[in-house]
């Protein structure tokens, strides 16, 4: 299933890259995350809890950032497993600076799910994803 | 001779207790200290089982048992193959892939079960089931059959270096000398989907191994009682007595029920062993989308070669087929497509090569059609294509090529599902079609309605063609017949039900034989206590086989009871008659005796006994026969097409069926309106969209569209005709699958034919509103 979309940070580029590559921060900003750590240089280990229509359940997984270009873009790897599923998936992100102190990123990414998830909630994965990834942003616009 | 009960539309005797839910059914067995089973199922296509952890789950109060393949120990062992390898014929390739009870070091499709928890609830049950962990290394997977033949594609089965489950390639005549001298050839590529049978009741299974009177008792929802007792007892080291199968009354079976062993009837029983308590199983929806097997993925290169006035000379379909990741029903469906793709027409030269191909996707098993509807499928959008080319009219193209009615018993000359010869035992075909098309009133519509409905703007199309199928299969059932001191009469036979009215049709044929009214012949279907010789409900057989056993040891009974009741009347049997549960001297009235006062002569007290004297007025006769039944028929319609929403409002629905002696009407007009159903989702609404990972995409009924009354026509206009099979006494063919099987060939070419003005060529099925827009769209650009 690929995802991708726009948006538009109200803040320079160099303060979107700090928030988004800080931990405590975006553990905050995806909703329903548990548990976000770094294990290791560019890897995290996290817990995030996720409804999709009648399919609600906690998964595990791994994060891992990569073609990390300062401030310009990075490529993010998930892998994650839980009793409703698992997923898989990279996606780039890109920011590119507006030049009046607000920043457009823009991601896109292919993501394959598997179990309860797929099978019951596909319908709604689109939908579902996308809003969540919408929650996020704001919360990290907000966090600007 | 009239006949006074077969034939007549006699409501169902059953329908009574299933109305006001008196009918037992497989759930609504309770017994004290029942336990309850769930499942884990495998989330992923194609992976190694690295581990399995238990310990939470075993943890969670209520939780009496976990059973993993590694538990199983030795009784751990693949199912048995449900339909005999093919002989070594030459060429022939079959490599027998088989279901585990639970999957042991890898799995092979999404959903294939992997634990078994047992607990005191259901609801316990599922929640340890979300306790345990399974830990999957991923493999590479096997979905689309055209690239798993493919010399570099991933491989389903490690001890294996392809995906070849089966291969096999029929031939008759010189298809390549009849295509040098074709006026025109015709090639042409379809793509053929998966879709689900979708009972109405799920699976289901309890098994109760009583260890004082060491005996165990499975209810199950299989189409095959018998093959499951037989095959329980082997697996168990019991003997076939020990074991009573009972298949209730069923929400529909459709095939899927007919597949054996399901891993959970290998498991259920043997767990019930292991604990000595009764289990219950019960598949929920989702389970029924990964673990009740599935049908019709096929793949097929076709050629058509004719002479310019529409005669066809020769024909070939090489065609792939998807077994999914197991292969125990061995080459039933293929054989079938086959058998079915040269139907009622004169094929001289023909060559068909299929390609079984192993994929990591649930396994396909018969589903109502069982193969026929893919051969439907295929002659008949050729001969359409045909017909357009050659610009013949659509009848007289199909009338040009029919086997003439002479010419039965005709042998197609090559093997059928069975591997006995393609033989079709009768045939008409002409009438059928020419009352179909005088149903639908073809030529007006051609002539003065289209035009005026197109001229008005609307897309409405017509479609007509006819369909054989192979019915009545062997190899035999059995049934015995017994008249009661009370004048009622018992029938037991083997075959289970699933909704087909054999507590009436059945019943119908006893009274035709004893003279009694049929609501006082009482059934009994699916319990082998009762009766353990047969092999169950599939392939359109219950009315030929079963119908003609049950004849028989009826005309066993009737020659028992003109035997004693000439002795008791002083009359010769030509003079006796059966009425009204008496027998009479046919002249003298007054010189009669009860049914039920010769059944307890019948059972003779001491020192009445003669040598050689049988008690009862019972019979058991089997019927077996040498070839199947064909029936046939032909199916027309009429729709309209919504241009922005693409869906379709079916405005009249014709079928005129030809199933031999017709026993019940009513019952026979019950079961085509459940087949055009099903024939009506396959052509436009039921498809499994799997993911290029195996997952299922649409494993509910909110995205799985199943046919409800809103796409059903308003109401289905059914003409009978009757062309008896020669080769039963009855003259009885099957009908069950013939509602479903030449629909979606019939509505692709109604939609062409809504369509001509663009030249819509339909290559697919099931099709659906979206798929319909898109070919639309490839046209317009």
């Amino acid at each position: 299933m690929k995802l991708e979309g726009e948006f538009a940070f109200s803040g320079p580029r160099e303060r979107v890259w700090e928030i988004i590559r800080d931990p405590d921060i975006l553990a905050t900003a995806l909703p329903g995350t548990k548990k976000l750590e770094l294990v290791g240089e560019n890897e995290f280990e996290g817990e995030m809890q996720v409804r999709i229509g009648p399919v609600a359940g906690t998964f595990g997984g791994k994060l891992t950032v990569s073609n990390e270009v300062a401030p310009e873009s990075l490529t993010l790897t998930v892998e994650g497993k839980g009793k409703v599923g698992f997923l898989k998936g990279s996606g780039d992100i890109i920011l590119t600076d507006q030049g009046d102190d607000s920043t457009h990123m823009k991601y896109s990414g292919e993501v394959q799910i598997g179990g309860r998830v797929a099978s019951v909630g596909q319908r709604l994965f689109d939908t579902v994803s996308k809003s969540m990834i919408k929650q996020g942003l704001e919360k990290l616009n907000e966090a600007l | 001779m009239t006949k006074k009960y077969i034939g007549k539309r006699i409501k169902r005797n059953e329908d009574p207790r299933l109305l006001t839910g008196q009918a037992l059914f497989v759930d609504d067995v309770e017994i004290p200290g029942m336990l309850h089973a769930a499942f884990v199922r495998s989330d992923y296509a194609h992976a190694r089982i690295l581990s399995i952890d238990t310990e939470e789950a075993l943890k969670r109060p209520g939780v009496m048992a976990i059973y993993t393949a590694e538990d199983m120990g030795e009784d751990w062992e693949l199912g048995p193959p449900l339909v005999s390898p093919p002989p070594t014929l030459e060429d022939v390739i079959f490599n027998s892939r088989r279901q585990a009870p639970l999957a042991k070091g890898k799995v092979h499709h999404a959903g294939e079960a992997v634990a078994v928890v047992i607990a005191e609830s259901r609801y316990i049950a599922e929640d340890a089931v979300e306790d345990i962990w399974v830990d999957y290394e991923p493999l590479p997977i096997v979905v689309d059959i055209e690239k798993g033949i493919q010399p570099d594609s991933p491989v389903v089965h490690d001890d294996m270096d392809s995906n070849l489950a089966a291969h096999i390639h029929q031939r008759k005549g010189d298809y390549e000398a009849a295509k040098d001298e074709a006026d025109l050839v015709i090639k042409k590529r379809f793509v053929i989907d998966r879709g689900a049978a979708v009972a109405m009741e799920n699976r289901g299974i309890v098994a109760y191994w009583e260890e004082r009177s060491q005996q165990m008792t499975i209810w199950d929802t299989t189409q095959a009682p018998i093959p499951i007792r037989n095959g329980t007892a082997a697996r168990l080291g019991l003997a076939e007595n020990q074991v009573r199968v009972i298949a209730p009354f069923l929400g529909g079976g459709f095939g899927p029920k007919m597949m054996m062993f399901y891993p959970e009837e290998m498991l259920i029983p043997w767990i019930s062993m292991q604990m000595c308590r009764p289990i219950k199983w019960i598949e929920d929806r989702r389970e029924n989308f990964y673990a009740t097997t599935q049908e019709r993925g096929q793949i097929h290169d076709v050629e058509l070669v004719l002479s310019k006035d529409g005669k066809i000379l020769g024909l070939k379909d090489d065609f792939l087929h998807d077994t999914g990741a197991y292969d125990p029903y061995g080459l039933t469906i293929p054989l079938n497509t086959q058998s079915h793709v040269m139907g009622p027409y004169t094929t001289e030269n023909f060559s068909s090569e299929i390609k079984v191909v192993f994929t990591n996707l649930p396994i396909t098993t018969p589903v109502r059609g069982a193969g026929r509807p893919q051969g439907v499928f295929i002659i008949e959008r050729m001969l359409d294509i045909a017909a357009k080319k050659l610009n013949v009219d659509l009848l007289e193209i199909r009338k040009k090529n029919f086997i003439p009615p002479d010419a039965f018993p005709y042998d197609h000359e090559i093997i059928d599902q069975a591997f006995a010869p393609l033989v079709l035992d009768s045939g008409n075909y002409k009438p059928v079609l020419e009352k179909a098309a005088e149903l639908v009133g073809y030529k007006e519509f051609i002539k003065n309605e289209q035009p005026r409905l197109r001229a008005e703007g609307k897309h409405i199309g017509i479609g007509i063609l006819p369909f054989i199928e192979t019915t009545g299969v062997g190899p035999y059932e059995g049934a015995r017949v017994q008249i009661e001191p009370n004048g009622k009469v018992n029938m037991a036979t083997g075959i289970g039900t699933q909704g087909q009215g054999h507590f009436t049709s059945f019943a119908q044929i006893v009274a035709e034989q004893l003279g009694v009214k049929v609501n006082d012949v009482r059934i009994v279907t699916g319990d082998t206590s009762e009766f353990h010789w047969g092999t169950g409900t599939f392939a359109s057989r219950g009315a030929v086989v079963a119908g003609n056993a049950i004849h028989a040891a009826s005309v066993g009974v009737r020659n028992k009871v003109l035997k004693l009741a000439s002795k008791v009347l002083e009359a010769p049997e030509e003079e006796l008659e059966l009425e009204d549960g008496m027998v009479r001297v046919a002249d003298v009235p007054r010189m009669s005796i009860s049914l039920g006062e010769l059944a307890a002569m019948a059972n003779p007290l001491r020192g009445a006994v003669e040598p050689g004297t049988e008690p009862g007025l019972e019979a058991t006769d089997y019927f077996g026969p040498q070839y199947g039944a064909t029936a046939f028929g032909c199916h027309a319609m009429i729709i309209e097409v919504d241009p922005e929403t693409m869906m379709i409002e079916i405005k009249r629905y014709i079928t005129v069926e030809d199933c031999g002696t017709v026993l019940n009407p009513l019952i026979l007009e019950g079961q085509i309106h459940g087949g055009v159903s099903m024939g009506i989702g396959n052509a436009y609404y039921e498809k499994l969209h799997w993911d290029e990972n195996g997952q299922l995409l649409n494993a509910s009924l909110a995205d799985y569209l199943i046919v409800t009354a809103h796409e059903m026509p308003r109401k289905i206009e059914i003409g009978h005709m009757e062309t008896k099979s020669p080769f039963n006494e009855l003259g009885s063919k099957g009908v069950g699958e013939a509602g479903a099987i030449p629909v979606p060939a019939c509505f692709a070419q109604a939609l062409e034919n809504a369509f001509e003005d663009v030249d819509l060529e339909i290559l697919e099925m099931p099709l659906s509103p979206n798929r319909l827009f898109e070919l639309l769209k490839q046209k317009e650009s």
